[in-house]
């Protein structure tokens, strides 16, 4: 799966390249975020404004990697558009993550 | 060259040319009636616009245009009209805040609609010119159209009817359902057995479909529930690994008469989340991608040939979840369009629920409002009550559908534990209500405890809605009395009764053309939208004259169906003797074999007795078997064994025929209901939650031979004991029978001679020399103390009822005053009464014209 990463003070930052986040790039993704998170970054913003499909598979990945953050470290999401949104309502996924609706805000609430 | 019994050689030239007679009749008539229809547009406008659509929508040369292909343009000219004045409706909704009704069904009967469009539209004369003037025939062009048959029978063309309605009377109402690729089979008859083939209705496309991929919603399905806690801390099951299905909708016009309202019925076909994934497709895996296409696609492929149960079938499960989860999907994305929150979602909304297929709309509203909208549960479930309508369709426990709670798990993880979270809930009420007593939990809660347990469809369609409906007098008394009495006993305010009814722009205005334009002329009120109003035939019924032309409408219709019958079974009937009629699906309950019977002995009294019926009868059964049920296939070839028998015997000449006319669907119903004398009604009472078959041949001026059971009741209330022909049963004493087992079909066997000859003759195989012993099981059926469906203990009454009918037929002056009778007081009987008190008693929704 194709990411972008960056680093602001404590906050890890990754934005999908990817338009769709499925089966065929959920493995991949999760293994990488594990890489960067075993790397020392257990703040992250997930920002998934491009990304304009997500299913199941897509959803678990981002799960696993919200435990393997676990309780010292967070992960939230940022930019859903609707239907991307509207699939975390579905699994109730929304109400275990914080999302915001930029990277901006996501990035503030996790510094303060 | 092959000809029957005298028959004209119809192998040369035009068949229909033989048949001049016919339309003649009919011409005649119309010449003397004058049509009363809305104001249309010229003609020359209809013509450019098929002219058009020919050639730019379907590349066809208007000179060398084929039948189809005219067909097509016109059509898609008539849905451009319906297009405009649909999207005008829409627009007049939204506007005036309209409360919106939705009819979830997993079943539209809808049959063929060119005609019915073009009536409802007032654009029906205008376009019979038009193609007049254009050198074709639109009734040859009507009968290129395929008929839509997305239903088995009652249920699917009782909301076909509602819809129609409901346009008429301007209600914001809507159908939901499935688009399925492959309709109900059709119907051959091979060697006397029915043969089942696919129905690929949409083999040429239909006009009549707007597809809207842009709309199309993605539906969840199989996974796991993961049991996490949200932020704060709180139980969060999380619905995961579902497998993902897209629903696609695609929108048929309906069209109100005088077509001021244009609804929609949205069917949704299911489609792949990849429709072709080239990811799969460049590592090779090419067949892997268009296997998981197909299997999402199997969804919406094929109806269900079977009005009983299909519990353990996942793939039906999934089509009923499927069809709901679009429709509540759509239907609060509209509610969401004008409204933030859902504090008056039920003021706006009400879904009615035809029968249990749609049931698990309630859990899935629950789930949506719970789980996509974080309302409170409390909050959540009394929205859903107060929006959720249901309608019973029947008493047979067979039909009633439960689904094993390992295959709910299964393929719908989440609405699983909400219906286990509903059940905990409702048993708390039950408890609350009656202390102390164990068995009612047991026998009212949604899960039924056993092997396997099982989801209890009914009572979870109950146990969320806020109203509880069955179809006729009768049936509603015994859903409450003995189907559901604990029910009734908790919440007697839910239940009432909303008796069928049936749409008298298909039914009389499309179908009997000849008796629509002689109501014309001699009504002054309207009859169309109101046909209450056809009491203004009860002073002519002893008319001679009307009685009259009333005959020759019926005689016309009789030849039009003899035609059919030679063309289809190349057997002669004579449009002169009495047609008595059994046109519906083939089902033990229904008793075609009652019916056949009679026919077995009155042979048996012509041909060893030497007592011939009083007048010539023919004897016309239609009707399709589900294909798994071997007893009803069964009766379909003895009916045909029978027929042969009868057909072929010299003895018996033209004093008997027997036909049993292959694939009946709504198209061949329009010409089959308006040439029966007699409309024969004989089910086992209290096992026919209404009929809505009795409604359209009555209409017709057919005079019914019938059981007290379903709407039967109800059409003797109106036409009166003396214009109806009822033995047999009652519901009470069929109930009383089965509770004190004193049924001994033996000893009415022994005691009855004229019944041992007509069971000796079936078992013996005088219907089935090649196989004596075929139909052996009949017999045995018929002499067992467990034949639910008692027919012995009717075949007395009924044999003396068709003597009566008989007699009575004798007399033309008689049998015609009471035809007519029956057609001015079938006003109860139409489907715009039906939704009227829908409307104002279950969903509380006004006309917005």
């Amino acid at each position: 799966m194709r990411l972008e990463t960056k680093k602001e003070g404590g906050v890890f930052i990754i934005r999908s390249l990817e338009s769709r986040m499925d089966a065929k790039v959920a493995v991949d993704f999760r293994a990488e975020i594990a890489r960067h998170i075993d790397d020392g970054n257990k703040h992250i913003v997930f920002n998934v404004g491009g990304i304009n499909f997500i299913d199941s598979s897509g959803l678990g990945a981002i799960v696993s990697c919200l435990k393997h953050v676990g309780r010292e470290g967070e992960l939230v999401i940022a930019e859903a558009d609707e239907t991307v949104l509207s699939m975390f309502k579905l699994t109730r996924m929304d109400r275990v993550f914080r999302i915001y609706e930029t990277e901006r805000e996501a990035i503030q609430a996790m510094s303060t | 060259m092959y000809t029957h019994r005298g028959y004209p050689d119809f192998s040369k030239g035009r068949l229909h040319s033989r048949y001049d007679f016919i339309s003649i009749t009919l011409a005649e008539v119309w010449m003397n009636t004058k049509a009363v229809m809305p104001q249309s547009p010229p003609p020359t406008r209809h013509a450019g616009a098929i002219i058009r659509h020919l050639k730019y929508s379907l590349g066809a040369s208007p000179k060398k245009a084929l039948p189809q292909s005219l067909y097509q343009a016109t059509a898609l000219a008539v849905r451009n009209h319906l297009i405009d004045k649909m999207m005008e409706t829409e627009d007049r909704y939204t506007q005036r805040k309209a409360k919106r009704v939705y009819y979830l069904s997993l079943e539209f009967l809808m049959g063929r609609s060119l005609g019915n469009n073009l009536h409802n539209l007032g654009l029906f004369d205008a376009f019979s010119e038009t193609l007049t003037d254009m050198g074709a025939d639109l009734e040859e062009l009507r009968e290129q159209e395929h008929d839509a048959a997305l239903g088995n029978g009652g249920l699917g063309r009782l909301a076909a009817c509602f819809l129609d309605s409901m346009a008429t009377l301007g209600l914001p109402g809507y159908g939901y359902g499935i688009n399925y690729e492959f309709g109900l089979f059709k119907q051959e008859i091979d060697n006397g057995y029915q043969k089942e083939k696919p129905d690929n209705w949409l083999v040429d496309g239909t006009p009549w479909l707007i597809h809207h991929p842009e709309a199309a919603c993605i539906i969840p399905v199989y996974g796991h529930i993961q049991h996490a806690e949200d932020r704060d801390g709180h139980y969060n099951p999380m619905w995961m690994d579902w497998k993902t299905l897209i629903g696609v909708p695609h929108d048929m016009p309906i069209a109100g008469y005088g077509g001021k309202t244009v609804n929609t019925l949205r069917l949704y076909a299911a489609r792949s989340s990849d429709d072709f994934d080239m990811d799969i497709f460049n590592t090779g895996d090419y067949l892997k991608a268009v296997e998981q296409k197909m299997t999402s696609e199997t969804v919406s492929k094929v109806l269900y040939p079977s009005d009983a149960m299909e519990s353990g079938r996942e793939l039906r499960l999934i089509q009923e979840y499927f069809f709901v989860a679009c429709a509540i999907r759509d239907i609060v994305a509209r509610y969401k369009r004008s409204h933030t929150n859902f504090d008056a979602f039920a003021d706006q909304v009400a879904i009615q629920l035809n029968d249990t297929h749609p049931a698990l709309a309630v859990a899935e509203l629950m789930r949506l409002l719970v789980d996509e909208h974080a309302l409170e549960w409390d909050q959540a479930w009394q929205t859903t009550c107060a929006t959720f309508a249901y309608t019973n369709h029947t008493l047979l426990p067979e039909a009633l559908e439960k689904w094993p709670v390992s295959l709910m798990e299964h393929v719908l993880p989440r609405h699983m534990q909400i219906i286990f979270e509903i059940n905990h809930r409702f048993l708390a009420d039950v408890q609350s209500r009656w202390p102390g007593d164990t068995q009612r939990p047991a026998t009212m809660s949604i899960i039924e405890e056993g092997h396997p347990k099982q989801v209890r469809m009914a009572h979870l369609a109950i146990v969320g809605s806020h109203s509880v409906n069955g179809v006729a007098a009768l049936h509603s008394e015994l859903v409450k009395k003995d189907l559901l009495p604990d029910f009734f006993a908790l919440y007697p305010d839910r239940f009432s009764n909303k008796t069928n009814g049936v749409t008298p722009r298909r039914w009389l205005l499309k179908a009997n053309p000849g008796l629509a334009k002689l109501i014309d002329s001699q009504l002054k009120r309207p009859w169309v939208t109101d046909i209450t109003n056809l009491t203004d035939l009860v002073p002519l019924s002893r008319n001679p004259d009307f009685q009259k032309t009333f005959k020759a409408i019926k005689q016309a219709n009789k030849k039009r169906l003899s035609k059919i019958i030679w063309d289809t079974t190349r057997i002669v009937v004579s449009p002169d003797s009495l047609f008595t009629i059994h046109a519906k699906r083939i089902h033990e309950y229904k008793r075609q074999l009652l019916c056949l019977l009679h026919i077995i002995h009155q042979y048996l009294a012509l041909v060893e007795d030497g007592i011939p019926p009083k007048i010539p009868r023919t004897y016309i059964f239609a009707g399709k078997a589900a294909p798994g049920y071997d007893a009803a296939k069964r009766i379909i070839k003895l009916i045909n064994s029978v027929g042969d028998t009868i057909n072929n015997d010299p003895r018996v000449g033209n004093h008997i025929k027997v036909v049993f006319i292959p694939d009946y669907r709504v198209s061949l119903a329009e010409k089959i209901i308006p040439a029966a004398d007699l409309s024969v009604q004989i089910s086992t009472a209290g096992k026919e939650a209404s009929g809505t078959g009795n409604m359209k041949f009555a209409l017709n001026g057919a005079l019914t031979i019938g059981t007290l059971d379903g709407a039967n009741i109800e059409i003797m209330e109106e036409v009166g004991q003396e214009n109806i022909f009822i033995f047999g049963l009652t519901a009470e004493e069929v109930h009383e029978i089965n509770v004190s087992r004193t049924y001994r079909p033996w000893e009415i066997a022994e005691n009855t001679p004229t019944i041992r000859r007509l069971l000796d003759a079936i078992g013996s195989g005088r219907f089935s020399p090649d196989d004596p012993s075929r139909f052996i099981p009949v017999c045995e059926t018929l002499l067992s103390e467990y034949d639910p469906y008692l027919h012995l203990a009717d075949l007395r009454g009924y044999i003396a009822a068709q003597e009566k009918a008989e007699a009575c037929y004798a007399d033309p002056v008689r049998w015609t005053e009471k035809a007519i009778l029956n057609v001015a007081h079938m006003g109860k009987f139409s489907s715009d009464r039906t939704i009227r008190e829908y409307a104002e008693e279950i969903w509380h929704a006004a006309p917005c014209l």
